[in-house]
């Protein structure tokens, strides 16, 4: 043991003995020695309130209990959840909770991953005692993509402490009190700012819900994936959410030095493009004035034969992986090419409470990731095509000028999710990519962090994730073939070849994710 | 006999030596009463041995809690280069409480004097009065009087000649028992919810607009001016000799079934029952007093026994199972429905509850839907046994004690008057069916 | 004794303006700003004149209308969220037009137990306001049930606006009312 320094704390709960920092509440330092004290009212995202009254604890020595998360831990402190006193305590504010509650979790959105279902189910009473009528208040449209079920509020008002605090844009407020108080909102001022979403994650019951998502699933129906929101070059870690193969919710994953607990609805609402039906499923290769679905042998033979001893250029979309991204740029470079993207944009809106979290300008996952694998940005991506190139057209499409550019390619090979409607006349190759929902690999956000995200539904037909179709293309084109056969084999080359990611390994990355080199350097210096 | 009446003989009046004396509401009225010495001479005195004098006569909180206050008061570090603020609490709103009404209706010269002296000892520049909305005329009498203290010289950048500064102003309520807890007052003040505040940081490090704040009771205010002018020594004679920790005089709210309400004012240490019969004139004609709640509402209630029992101190109240309170007395008798007088004291609490805390907002307004139905004559027995857990949830769990105020009642009443409840249930004609929660 | 014989606050001259719907009219101008801006020198920050300035609002409009609210939260740099939020805190506040008299009668227990109930039943009889927080046909008078007033050594007591009167009895009603018609 280290003796106690004046910055250590030194504490036991339940049992367990625990060191935190001087200042740490016992909620937090009750975390950290692995035991959750119940609570709703606390969100390590936002000031503390002390209302729920649920994470009351016993202290030894303290004549009252303690409210978990409003108590400072004190050296030598001995910490009881589960005592007899405490856990009445908590027995009662659950049964508080319910009285006026409608208990109606059949129709419920949040029924499933309910904090007031899961403690009741784990301490509270079997059966309430409240005989009298029901309070009862009207379902509110708050604007957005926020309803509200004032009969499911518990007044916890985290999302009132997120407006205030986080976004600075109080619109919301505890309107009237005692029994009657709801949350509140002014006529007018609706939850449109970008970041007001995140009071759906934030109440801990079902009285916030997405407009959005409502009665599309029940919460124990979903597949889950730990994953990157793509819209952005923030790099908000989420968790993708899908029912029968449809991606039905994207909610913020915690992230501390990316997106604390949170993520913008510009990113959250964007995944219906990750459901398109209207998918390349097979490997097509050119016959006459059509297309026609082959095997990919075939199809990467192909696109050998038309790129021998050519130049080619690769138009790479700034959504692809860090993996197909290299691998793109080992054909680039083998064959003494280019590579060019281009980056949709938008108004950068930032988080205000929270240092450099923004919505981004550049309305992509792997900018720069892009740059860093010698890509180009280009508001005309082509204009670096030189006549009688091969153009490889990665997950892009093109529309306008740009379109007719693509005239001057010798050969164009399209490796996408969807056929460009342009491509439908001149591709000579298309060979199918699964999308990022359904493959895993690596972006690099605009701090240079490199994040995993993993699958969370089955790409269409035949199509292949990303990296491997990328990586049989420059094998195909007499590339050194990559060994193993796993993305982390991928990003293993990547990191060999390339300094910035030197030192990185797959694994190591974990789902935090990990800084590239200069931006270390940047970021301690 | 108090005001309204003229001075009971066995009374002692002197805070209340001037009620009903319209002349003492003027400057120079109050002023020929000896007025604005004490401030005057504390001009001249260190802040520190105005604090240790109001230490040394024992003066305690009069607005319920009855914490010493000069400690209070010496909790404010000097120098720390921090503006400093007193804040008044005249939201005078528990139920049987009216006294500093009448204090500030008939001499509000004496608490901005009183005023005036506190934020000196503490260090404060700015001293905030916050009455309750209801009361608009002691709110246009302080308002009169901080303004002719302003107009002559008294109060503002240099208050009596002395070079200091000293601001009084008075601040509305809107309508909040609330507002009343110290902390949900400092909220108020800011322009918020009157929600009380989760305790630390205490408002002598951080209170009224972040800074260290001392905040003081109306009576506790105007007790000072007449302790600088007599000295601690005056002021700890008035208390029993075998109790030297509550001292002074304390004025008395007293109302309900009685047949002299009003405010009287007599030493610590007096007996209850002597006050109850001889100042206030005992029960209505062919009545008996049934039940007695001596300090306002939230504290026990008293069996007839108990509070002729109790001598008038911090103390003896306590040794009879109640406390001194805000020195509110209500006094109920046998010609009332004691079960609906509880149930109206729960619905009390379940409009003023702020919404914060679970056991509050949920159990206070449970507490009265319960009680009303057993008035209602439509209760059971298992009520009873629910009321009671229900008030241990709401005791002692949330951040301020208005949840344990409407628990305190129905825990007193139905210990000591369960009968009341009992009868009501027998009587009952038909039964509801129940509503599962 | 009363405030309007004090010359204090008055009743608000005019209700017949302010009703939900009409076009708002400022109410700080002129004198009423300059009121305003004089009461922020009192403060260290602009929101601690938030109660005073609602206060102004109710006093020459009748009550508080949601565009005042948004007048208040612009002229005091916050959102008419969290000002209504504080309006609907406090419950002396009116959220929307009330008779032109309006009539608090304390009927917490310790007034009840000295027949508080009976002179709320005088007030809905003689003003016609038949339940309570409806305003009488002749928009003259909204009786409400109000908390603790804290005079209650003087049961009943009532307020009617600004005014308080103490010692209020079933039989003295109609007379008070008198004086307000």
């Amino acid at each position: 043991m280290t003796s106690p320094s004046a910055q250590t704390v030194n504490l036991t709960i339940e049992g367990r003995p625990v060191s935190v920092p001087a200042g740490t509440s016992i909620l937090e330092a009750a975390k950290a020695a692995g035991v959750l004290i119940p609570h709703y009212c606390y969100h390590p995202g936002l000031p503390v309130a002390g209302v729920c009254r649920m994470c009351l604890v016993d202290v030894e020595k303290a004549p009252k209990l303690a409210p978990a998360c409003a108590t400072s831990v004190a050296e030598g402190q001995v910490v009881r959840v589960h005592t007899e006193k405490a856990l009445v305590a908590r027995q009662g504010v659950l049964e508080m909770l319910l009285i006026n509650h409608p208990l109606d979790c059949p129709i419920c959105d949040q029924a499933g991953e309910c904090e007031l279902q899961d403690y009741t189910y784990q301490e509270g009473r079997a059966e309430g005692r409240y005989r009298e009528p029901k309070r009862f208040n009207p379902v509110e449209d708050f604007g957005g993509d926020v309803i509200y079920v004032a009969n499911r509020c518990i007044l916890c008002t985290r999302c009132v402490r997120f407006m205030d605090d986080v976004v600075h844009h109080p619109i919301l407020n505890v309107s009237e009190r005692g029994d009657r108080a709801v949350i509140g909102k002014f006529e007018g001022e609706d939850m449109t700012h970008p970041w007001a979403g995140n009071v759906i994650e934030l109440c801990p019951v079902g009285a916030l819900l997405s407009k959005d998502a409502l009665n599309k699933a029940r919460a124990w129906e979903l597949d889950r994936a730990a994953s990157v929101c793509p819209n952005c070059s923030q790099g908000c870690n989420v968790m993708m959410e899908a029912r029968d193969n449809t991606i039905v919710r994207m909610r913020p994953r915690p992230n501390e030095e990316v997106n604390k607990y949170f993520m913008c609805d510009h990113g959250r609402l964007n995944y219906r493009w990750l459901n398109r039906r209207d998918r390349v499923d097979v490997p097509m290769v050119r016959q006459g004035a059509t297309l026609a679905g082959c095997d990919w042998d075939r199809a990467l033979a192909e696109a050998a034969r038309i790129a021998a001893g050519k130049r080619v250029f690769v138009l790479a979309s700034p959504m692809l992986s860090n993996e197909a991204l290299f691998l793109l740029s080992e054909i680039v470079r083998r064959s003494g090419g280019a590579g060019a993207f281009r980056v949709a944009t938008g108004p950068e809106s930032p988080l205000a409470g929270v240092e450099d979290l923004a919505l981004r300008a550049d309305r992509a996952a792997n900018v720069k990731g892009a740059e860093l694998l010698g890509f180009v940005r280009r508001e005309r991506p082509l204009e670096g095509l030189g006549a009688g190139d091969v153009l490889l057209v990665a997950d892009e499409e093109l529309v306008g000028e740009d379109a007719s550019g693509a005239a001057k390619a010798g050969a164009t090979i399209v490796v996408g999710t969807t056929l460009p409607f342009w491509a439908r006349h001149t591709a000579a190759v298309v060979l199918p990519i699964a999308n990022m929902s359904e493959e895993e690999g690596t972006f690099t956000n605009i701090r240079g962090r490199v994040q995993r995200y993993t699958q969370v539904k089955a790409a269409p037909g035949f199509a292949r994730p990303s990296w491997f179709v990328v990586a049989d293309l420059m094998t195909a084109l007499g590339g050194t073939p990559i060994t193993g056969g796993l993305p982390s084999d991928v990003f293993a080359a990547l990191s060999a070849a390339r300094p910035e990611f030197a030192g990185m390994s797959y694994d190591g990355l974990g789902m935090r994710g990990a800084m590239i080199a200069g931006a270390m350097a940047e970021a301690s210096a | 006999m108090g005001y309204p009446h003229k001075p009971h003989a066995r009374e002692t009046p002197v805070l209340s030596q001037y009620f009903g004396d319209s002349d003492a509401r003027t400057l120079d009225g109050w002023r020929t009463r000896g007025g604005y010495a004490a401030f005057e001479r504390s001009l001249g005195m260190a802040p520190a041995d105005i604090v240790s004098v109001v230490k040394d006569s024992g003066l305690r909180g009069r607005g319920g809690a009855g914490f010493p206050t000069g400690v209070k008061w010496s909790f404010m570090k000097p120098g720390d280069g921090k503006p400093h603020y007193l804040c008044c609490n005249a939201d005078e709103s528990e139920p049987g409480t009216f006294k500093d009404r009448e204090i500030m209706r008939w001499t509000p010269h004496a608490l901005v004097e009183g005023c005036a002296i506190g934020a000196h000892a503490i260090g404060a520049e700015t001293a905030y009065i916050y009455i309750r909305g209801e009361f608009t005329e002691p709110i246009a009498r302080m308002e009169a009087a901080i303004k002719e203290a302003y107009a002559a010289g008294i109060l503002g950048k240099n208050a009596m000649g002395s070079g200091k500064t000293v601001n009084v102003w008075v601040h509305r309520g809107a309508g909040a028992y609330i507002c009343g807890e110290e902390t949900a007052l400092m909220n108020s003040l800011e322009g918020r919810r009157g929600n009380p505040r989760i305790k630390p940081p205490f408002p002598a490090v951080a209170g009224v607009f972040g800074q260290p704040t001392t905040i003081n009771n109306v009576e506790t205010l105007v007790a000072v001016p007449p302790i600088l002018n007599n000295g601690a020594d005056w002021y700890k004679k008035f208390s029993r000799s075998d109790n030297p920790k509550s001292t002074g005089t304390k004025l008395y709210s007293v109302c309900g079934n009685i047949a002299r309400p009003g405010n009287y004012e007599v030493p610590m240490g007096f007996p209850f029952k002597d006050f109850l019969y001889d100042l206030c004139g005992g029960p209505l004609p062919g009545r008996k007093f049934r039940a007695i709640i001596p300090g306002g509402i939230s504290v026990p209630i008293q069996t007839v026994s108990e509070a002729e029992a109790s001598l008038m101190d911090y103390e003896g109240f306590v040794a009879q199972g109640t406390m001194l309170g805000s020195g509110g007395v209500i006094v109920v008798d046998d010609a009332q429905n004691l079960v609906k007088f509880i149930a109206r004291a729960a619905r009390f609490f379940a409009h003023e509850s702020c919404a914060q805390c679970t056991q509050c907002r949920e159990g206070t307004a449970w507490t009265t839907k319960i009680l009303e139905r057993i008035a209602a004559g439509e209760g059971t027995t298992e009520d009873l046994d629910t009321l009671l857990e229900i008030a241990d949830n709401m005791t002692g769990k949330t951040i301020c004690v208005l949840s344990d105020s409407c628990a305190t009642p129905v825990v007193s009443g139905l210990k000591k008057f369960r009968s009341d409840f009992e009868s009501l249930i027998k009587k009952k004609t038909h039964h509801l069916v129940p509503a599962v929660a | 004794m009363s405030i309007r014989e004090m010359g204090g606050v008055e009743a608000p001259a005019d209700t017949s303006h302010g009703r939900h719907g009409e076009p708002h009219q400022p109410v700080f101008v002129g004198t009423r700003k300059q009121e305003l801006d004089e009461l922020l020198t009192r403060y260290p920050s602009k929101m601690a004149a938030l109660l005073p300035a609602l206060w102004m609002v109710q006093h020459d409009r009748g009550w508080v209308s949601e565009d005042a609210m948004a007048e208040v939260a612009g002229l005091l740099d916050l959102t008419p969220a969290y000002v209504k939020g504080v309006v609907t805190f406090y419950t002396m506040y009116h959220q929307h037009p009330v008779g032109t008299y309006f009539v608090q009668v304390c009927t917490t227990s310790p007034c009840q137990v000295c027949g508080a109930e009976e002179v709320v039943e005088a007030f809905l009889r003689h003003t016609g306001c038949q339940e309570l927080g409806v305003t009488s046909p002749d928009d003259k008078f909204t009786v409400i049930e109000v908390e603790c007033l804290g005079a209650c050594g003087f049961a009943t007591p009532v307020m009617v606006n600004e005014d308080f009167i103490e010692s209020v009895t079933p039989e003295g009603v109609a007379e008070l009312l008198s004086r307000y018609k």
